[in-house]
């Protein structure tokens, strides 16, 4: 930390950098956020995870940043099958002869994945846990095999959290491991038309200009093949190096470091506001070395000496997995009011003019200009489209997760464990007991039994899937006293449970009642797999009419009879007594005990919870919840 | 008409009735696209995939998808290298002689074929299915181009009565071309008759394979003359203006809806300038928007599929009167 201001040799290597970022800006229309914050995790040696819509240009602008950075690159797509070696690299199995015996030892490679410098993880969350594990430590130490990587920034695809998708998303311990984390919207669906007709606009003047190279014709997304020549490279190994290097060197003024601890403070404060259970992932690990990398790269590419309050913008790109949602969507509000004014009040330039303007000036004009261009940096941010949330709604507020996290509990105690299916996931080995198995066969074993030199069987990979089974109908009461508060609390109490559902492709169903029941089916069937479409319903409810209990309770339990397996759930939500049906609910009682489904019940509101509803569940082994609503607003909820 | 003709009379010796699927096929081999038909079974999805690759003289590749599908059976045989290496013998009692043994893909299967018929996709675990639809996205295996043109596939409808999981939505994205048949019996459409009398007169019973009609060659060609069809302002104007009514007014989103630019932005030009083609013209036209709703019917909600048409017509009659 001795260089006090930039001198022309490290305003060269932030141009090539901004010419970096113009180049991206240039892949796809309208993703520049993105573009800045892929830049700015290579600068700075961070990992980065872009998620975002199918075919919205994830991977091509990964690969992108790979061509054009002339970084030894190597990309691995996951799939359910990845294997070690996909991960690390070959086995070497050497015997050597040893006073008359053999001793075997197997070691491993190092791969194409640990020589590279930037490493493309495509669709990352679509592999096992299992395999993740070893790759994300190594990601995390930047060390395997004993020996260090050359790794400077891995850049994983993943797909937007969605409710139908049959993947489980990535735990936030395992995001983590990505300081940049970029979520993409698709022209279209984000509403961005003008950008969508430059797009076709592209597409349509597109001749076949390679004919005969077949390959490319159908690939990715259509800029790339506007263009279609590999992306040339901007920079060099030795330029790209001796820029991070002097990127994290880069001096942070007191007053930055200072600003930094009040935007923490403030980040958490709003998530606790927020979420009852806090901050999602501030960790140390992200929130101390990689942010303040980042903000030393937003300094370096505006050209700056310094990082600057200002460079503080750079954290906007980590908060996507760690931040609850609305405090991400006030994120550049929160910074500008702790910084006073907003900073790019007077920003003219863009960032694609710099090295032109930067031309044209001597040293100190040199960084000067850098620096008025780099204001488009934070400005980029500017009509950042609000993230895309589950169901187009916001997600349920914290006060619904310990029902949630309850009913998961009793979800999942209900799960059958995962069965040995052929198709599944590898979840551990056992040993070969067919030979039509030898395909998952470790391949050291297998070799080594072919020839008779392994006692016993080889191992095998343990392929089981968890059971889709189960379902679960939601009971929910519209009557005329749920209006209001309670009526919105209740969508998203019914929003999480069809996400946890969703998840486990367990069968839906959804009853709305008041003095009837009004079943929500999809092609005739009360329980099924339209998330979605039901979703879409639990946002639409209206509060009318009266409460019956017993009419809700029947078409529930009629549509879980055709069914069979165990694991059969209702959720009944309630604000008030029954008034007309059979109050005592004691045919449907009866019903549920025989087929074994779980009433969970939750009541509503300030009254008395009805006995009726402590039957219900103590009968059937369901959950007892209330909800209590608070003065200023929200609701408490505790087991009754 | 177009140098496809034969093809399509093919088609029709071959199978009676389901005209859309015939013409879609005929798009898919000139756009290069991938397709997608789901029914249920016995409405001649798997014969008229299979007369159109044999009908074409390509390079075939036909596989049945089953539960257990894995990434090998469709992609060529695993391949175990082994080769004998010198230690140096860094640590003490080491030296002699070692093995490397490497793990690779000897290409096979979908990796040497020019077209492809995936029968029953659906049944296939979707999670398994990912690194196929990868490869038919990407159109290469690792760093190699393949010589994939199109890859014809068929599942079932995706209820609970057929058992199979419904397939990724992402993974359906990568067919831009997605159509819907019914058998022609239940539907009780004009060609029931047509195919009954055919029975009948005992013509079908004993069909041999196709012989090829078309070539290489032809198709090549054609997917060349593809790109000159001009593809005007009024009709991107008009396309955009479908768009922005699927997601404005029938509230198509990330969440209900795969309106992916990739494939409403990019491969949407590539089909209508097909269905210029096929349609014997060298300028896509307002009509030739209706190929559109080949391209819709998994990607939104089946309600906002069915008005397409009359989304189509409301937008091209407001671009007209302009």
């Amino acid at each position: 930390m001795t260089q006090p201001a930039p001198d022309r040799r490290t305003t060269e290597l932030a141009t090539v950098f901004v010419d970096l970022r113009t180049a991206l800006g240039r892949v796809l229309i309208g993703k520049d956020d993105a573009a800045t914050g892929l830049t700015l995790a290579l600068l700075a040696e961070q990992h980065a995870y872009l998620e975002g819509p199918p075919g919205c240009g994830k991977s091509e602008l990964a690969a992108d940043l790979a061509a054009l950075s002339g970084a030894r690159t190597h990309t691995l797509v996951f799939h359910r099958d990845i294997r070690e070696s996909d991960l690390l690299g070959d086995v070497l199995l050497s015997r050597h002869r040893h006073r008359g015996h053999e001793r075997l030892r197997r070691e491993l490679i190092p791969g194409p994945l640990l020589q590279a410098e930037v490493a493309l993880l495509e669709d990352l969350p679509r592999s096992p846990g299992e395999a993740l594990g070893p790759l994300l430590r190594i990601l995390a130490e930047r060390h395997a095999l004993g020996q260090p990587l050359p790794l400077e920034s891995a850049v994983a695809t993943g797909p937007l959290e969605q409710v139908e998708a049959p993947i489980d998303p990535l735990e936030p311990g395992q995001l983590d491991r990505f300081a940049v984390q970029l979520r993409l919207t698709g022209l279209l669906t984000g509403g961005l038309f003008d950008e969508a007709a430059v797009l076709l606009e592209r597409e349509a003047a597109r001749e076949s200009s390679r004919a005969g190279v077949r390959a490319a014709a159908g690939s990715g997304h259509a800029p790339a093949a506007a263009n279609a020549a590999p992306r040339a490279a901007v920079m060099n190994t030795t330029t790209r190096n001796a820029a991070q290097r002097a990127a994290a060197a880069l001096r942070v003024e007191p007053r930055t470091i200072d600003a930094y601890h009040r935007l923490l403070d403030r980040l958490r404060q709003r998530s606790a506001d927020e979420s009852a259970s806090g901050d999602r992932l501030m960790s140390d690990r992200s929130f101390s070395s990689a942010a303040l990398r980042l903000v030393r790269a937003h300094a370096f590419l505006r050209g700056a000496p310094a990082a600057a309050p200002r460079d503080l913008g750079a954290i906007r790109y980590m908060v996507a997995h760690r931040l609850p949602e609305e405090v991400q969507e006030d994120f550049d509000h929160i910074l500008e009011e702790l910084l006073g004014d907003p900073p790019n009040v007077t920003m003219t330039e863009t960032g694609a003019q710099m090295p032109g303007a930067q031309s044209q000036g001597d040293d100190s004009d040199g960084a000067a200009a850098a620096s008025s261009a780099s204001d488009s940096w934070i400005d980029d941010q500017a009509d950042l489209p609000a993230p895309p949330t589950l169901f187009g709604k916001p997600p349920p507020p914290a006060q619904v997760d310990p029902l949630l996290r309850a009913l998961v509990g009793r979800i999942e105690r209900g799960r059958i464990d995962p069965d040995t299916d052929p198709g599944g996931q590898p979840r551990g080995y056992r040993p070969l007991r067919d030979l039509d198995e030898v395909i998952d066969a470790d391949v050291i074993e297998a070799l080594l039994f072919t020839e008779g030199r392994l006692p016993g069987a080889p191992r095998t990979f343990e392929r089981k899937r968890r059971s889709a089974g189960g379902a679960v109908a939601v009971l929910r009461d519209i009557s005329a006293s749920m209006a209001g508060r309670l009526t919105v609390w209740s969508s998203q109490v019914v929003l999480g449970i069809l996400r946890v559902a969703a998840r486990r492709r367990m069968r839906v169903g959804y009853v709305e009642f008041h003095h009837r029941a009004l079943p929500h089916q999809v092609g005739g069937r009360l329980l099924h797999r339209s998330y979605s479409r039901l979703a879409e319903q639990a946002g639409q409810a209206k509060a009318v009419g009266q409460t019956n209990y017993e009419a809700p309770l029947r078409t529930a339990l009629e549509g879980l009879r055709g069914g069979s397996g165990r694991n059969r759930h209702i959720v009944l939500l309630t604000d008030g007594l029954p008034i007309i049906g059979d109050t005592s609910v004691r045919r449907e009682r009866q019903l549920a005990r025989r087929l074994g489904v779980a009433l969970h019940t939750v009541f509503l509101g300030n009254g008395d919870c009805p006995p009726v509803l402590d039957d219900i569940s103590l009968e059937t082994g369901g959950l007892r919840f209330c909800g209590r609503p608070l003065a200023g607003g929200g609701l408490r909820l505790e087991e009754r | 008409m177009s140098d496809l003709t034969p093809l399509h009379d093919l088609l029709d010796h071959h199978v009676v009735g389901h005209d859309e699927v015939k013409t879609a096929l005929l798009l898919a081999l000139i756009t290069r696209e991938h397709i997608y038909v789901e029914g249920p079974p016995g409405t001649a999805k798997t014969r008229l995939a299979e007369v159109a690759a044999r009908g074409s003289d390509l390079d075939f590749f036909f596989y049945q998808l089953h539960r257990d599908t894995r990434l090998a059976e469709l992609v060529g045989d695993i391949v175990l290298e082994r080769r004998k290496v010198q230690t140096d013998g860094a640590a003490p009692g080491t030296a002699g002689e070692a093995e490397r043994i490497h793990q690779r893909i000897e290409p096979g299967g979908l990796l040497t074929a020019e077209i492809a018929v995936l029968d029953d996709i659906s049944r296939a675990p979707g999670e398994a299915l990912n690194v196929l639809l990868r490869i038919l996205n990407e159109r290469r295996f690792g760093a190699e181009p393949i010589p994939l043109m199109a890859a014809i596939a068929t599942g079932n409808p995706m209820d609970d009565e057929y058992y199979n999981e419904p397939l990724d939505p992402a993974n359906l994205d990568r067919f831009a071309l997605q159509l819907r048949v019914s058998g022609l019996i239940q539907s009780g459409v004009d060609e029931a008759k047509t195919l009954i009398d055919r029975f009948a007169a005992g013509s079908v019973v004993e069909q041999p394979d196709p012989a090829p009609v078309t070539d290489r060659a032809t198709l090549d060609a054609l997917n060349q003359r593809m790109y000159e069809v001009e593809v005007g302002a009024a009709v991107r104007a008009a396309l955009l203006d479908v768009l922005r009514t699927l997601v404005l007014e029938f509230e198509c989103n990330e969440t209900n809806s795969l309106l992916t630019d990739r494939t409403f932005l990019v491969k949407a030009i590539k089909i209508l300038r097909g269905a210029a083609l096929l349609a014997g013209r060298d300028t896509v036209d307002l009509p030739d928007l209706a190929a559109l709703s080949w391209m819709t019917t998994f990607r939104v909600p089946p309600e906002a599929h069915e008005a397409l048409p009359r989304i189509i017509g409301r937008v091209s009659r407001q671009i007209q009167a302009v």
